[in-house]
């Protein structure tokens, strides 16, 4: 039932929580994903198919290729957050992820305008590094474990508390010493990584890219990821992105239901769940049983 | 001169549809702090209850495909119609989407997100229905107006002229109640502090409900009002809308209505004054000034500082 084209799908789409999920830590709702995810694809397919050095007329792109487009994504992002990041994070709550949502949206229209950047028609014929769909799920299969991982540690360390103290309450957690504007800037930073970084895969694994893969719609459907599967910790928006992605593919049986019926999961997952699928008490449940 | 007219009736009839959208948010999130997502999927229905009740038939796509209401109503009378029923639609999201949220006191974060539901399901319900085709509602609608007519000097559509007439009667009949009546004030109270309203004996949960009808309401008839003036382009053609109305209301300020009315107006001129040549980036200007305005002034242009509370 699941082919590895739905599991990368799947796994793309739990990278893009995780990204959504970082500044969620620190309480902050940054719906910027889908921007440095475009430019995280935006960039592949650019230098993929307009730099002959990097191999894209060979049969098979070179995996190493591949690494040094993610290693220059990544850094791009990285960047280009820190710098939008030190601006807009002095903005809070819903005004925050509003002026992400506007950032989004800048970015959207000027891809859609420059034909430099691949303009209305977008940019087809993205060489491919793997032949096999398997070995693409293979792979970020492999990326999501690294960040898992990676995730897994800042939640334990000084850094990840601090954090998590910024979400419980940002003025108590200043008045103990944080530092909430760097925690805050570095976790903007880490989900603009994140999302390059998936955005680099997404465009050689989809063959081609165009400014609408970066839009509101995928702003939202992030978010959604993250809320139904639960923001406590990083497993929550992974299993949120790997069930809601493959959702709306394993409803196609009911054809043009499928999008109210997702529609109806995200509407009413809220309303059950409000803490998400992996929520306290059952982190409370798990970690007991250990005990 | 007539250039400069005409390029200001058409800011300020794009930029009245702005203010009545943002103005819908405005009442939402002044009384409960959230940003009601499901904003735009209204904002399509009313237009599409607009195009059925004038008589207009569905296309061959939908479920509902061929039909057409035994009724063809003036466009003067289809359009109330339509915002009453967009309000009740209003009412149901409220229902649904808010009020069990605020019943368990959850993260009120949640609501943007169950209201994005309700309007995923609405905008994928329309399609489903009546297809993904884009409908127009004739001008012929308006029986007995000419086409255009000339306005110093300028070539004006009376279409234009009519949504900047209607949009300016519900603004001032919107303002002149919230100011001056005494369900207005109580409005006023719930969105100052909806506790404090309850102790104080006012119903917070019904001025919750007036706030949502009267948001469906305007959605409504904004919807209708464009579906006129320009088209329907289908069921996802409130999305667009909604997200500039957003920047409409950052610009004037959140939970403030004449700073809803001001932010349209600037940006609805702002946007037709964009030369032909650069109308790619038409749609840059509302994010634009939302960004600026957030970064420089984030309380808006008429919006007020609240302290930050322990």
């Amino acid at each position: 039932m699941v082919d590895a084209t739905l599991l990368t799908q799947m796994v793309i789409g739990a990278l893009l929580g995780l990204s959504v999920y970082l500044p969620l830590r620190c309480g902050q709702l940054s719906l910027a994903t889908p921007g440095f995810y475009a430019i995280g694809g935006t960039l592949a397919a650019l230098l993929s198919t307009r730099v002959n050095a990097l191999g894209g007329s060979e049969p098979s792109y070179p995996i190493s290729s591949l690494l040094l487009e993610m290693a220059l994504a990544g850094a791009l992002c990285g960047v280009l957050a820190s710098g939008i990041g030190a601006v807009v994070l002095r903005l809070r709550g819903v005004y925050l992820a509003i002026a992400t949502i506007a950032l989004v949206e800048i970015l959207r229209v000027t891809m859609l305008n420059q034909e430099a950047l691949g303009g209305a028609v977008g940019i087809f014929g993205i060489p491919q590094p793997f032949d096999d769909p398997a070995d693409y799920a293979l792979f970020t299969l492999g990326l999501l474990a690294v960040i898992c991982w990676l995730c897994d540690r800042l939640e334990r360390n000084r850094l990840g508390r601090a954090m998590a103290a910024i979400r419980d309450d940002e003025l108590a957690a200043a008045c103990q010493g944080i530092d909430t504007e760097r925690s805050k800037l570095v976790a903007f930073v880490l989900s603009a990584v994140v999302a390059g970084l998936t955005g680099v895969i997404s465009a050689h694994f989809l063959n081609s890219w165009n400014a609408r893969l970066g839009n509101f719609d995928a702003s939202i459907t992030t978010l959604a990821f993250v809320v139904f599967g639960g923001s406590r910790t990083w497993a929550g928006p992974v299993l949120g992105g790997l069930v809601l992605t493959a959702l709306p593919e394993l409803l196609r049986p009911i054809g043009d239901l499928r999008l109210i019926v997702f529609g109806l999961v995200i509407l009413v997952g809220p309303l059950l769940l409000p803490q998400g699928l992996i929520n306290p008490a059952l982190i409370g449940l798990v970690t007991q049983r250990r005990r | 001169m007539a250039d400069l007219t005409q390029l200001l009736l058409n800011g300020l009839s794009i930029g009245a549809v702005y203010a009545l959208f943002a103005l819908g948010y405005t009442l939402v999130f002044s009384v409960l702090g959230v940003i009601n997502f499901a904003h735009g999927a209204v904002f399509t229905l009313g237009a599409y209850f607009t195009y059925l009740l004038i008589g207009g038939a569905v296309g061959a796509n939908g479920l509902l495909a061929g039909l057409q209401l035994p009724l063809a109503l003036p466009f003067w009378l289809a359009l109330p119609l339509a915002g009453l029923a967009a309000a009740a639609v209003a009412l149901v999201i409220e229902r649904i989407a808010f009020r069990p949220l605020r019943d368990q006191g959850a993260d009120p974060l949640l609501a943007l997100i169950t209201s994005l539901g309700a309007g995923v399901v609405l905008v994928n319900l329309i399609q489903l229905l009546v297809g993904a085709e884009s409908y127009a509602i004739p001008t012929t609608a308006l029986a007995g107006l000419p086409p255009a007519i000339r306005l110093l000097g300028a070539q004006v559509r009376t279409v234009q002229l009519l949504l900047l007439l209607v949009a300016a009667a519900l603004l001032a009949v919107l303002s002149l109640w919230i100011d001056g009546s005494r369900s207005g004030k109580a409005l006023r109270a719930v969105a100052e502090d909806p506790t404090t309203a309850q102790l104080l004996g006012i119903p917070s949960g019904r001025m919750i409900q007036i706030a949502f009808g009267l948001s469906g309401f305007l959605a409504g008839i904004a919807g209708g009002l464009v579906g006129l003036s320009v088209s329907i382009a289908g069921p996802y053609f409130g999305i667009g809308y909604g997200l500039k109305g957003l920047g409409v209301l950052v610009l004037g300020g959140l939970g403030s209505v004449p700073g809803a009315v001001l932010g349209g107006l600037i940006i609805g001129i702002a946007e037709a004054c964009v030369p032909a040549e650069l109308s790619g980036y038409r749609d840059v200007v509302a994010y634009g000034f939302l960004f600026v305005v957030l970064l420089v002034r984030p309380q808006g242009l008429l919006g007020r500082v609240l302290p930050t509370k322990v």
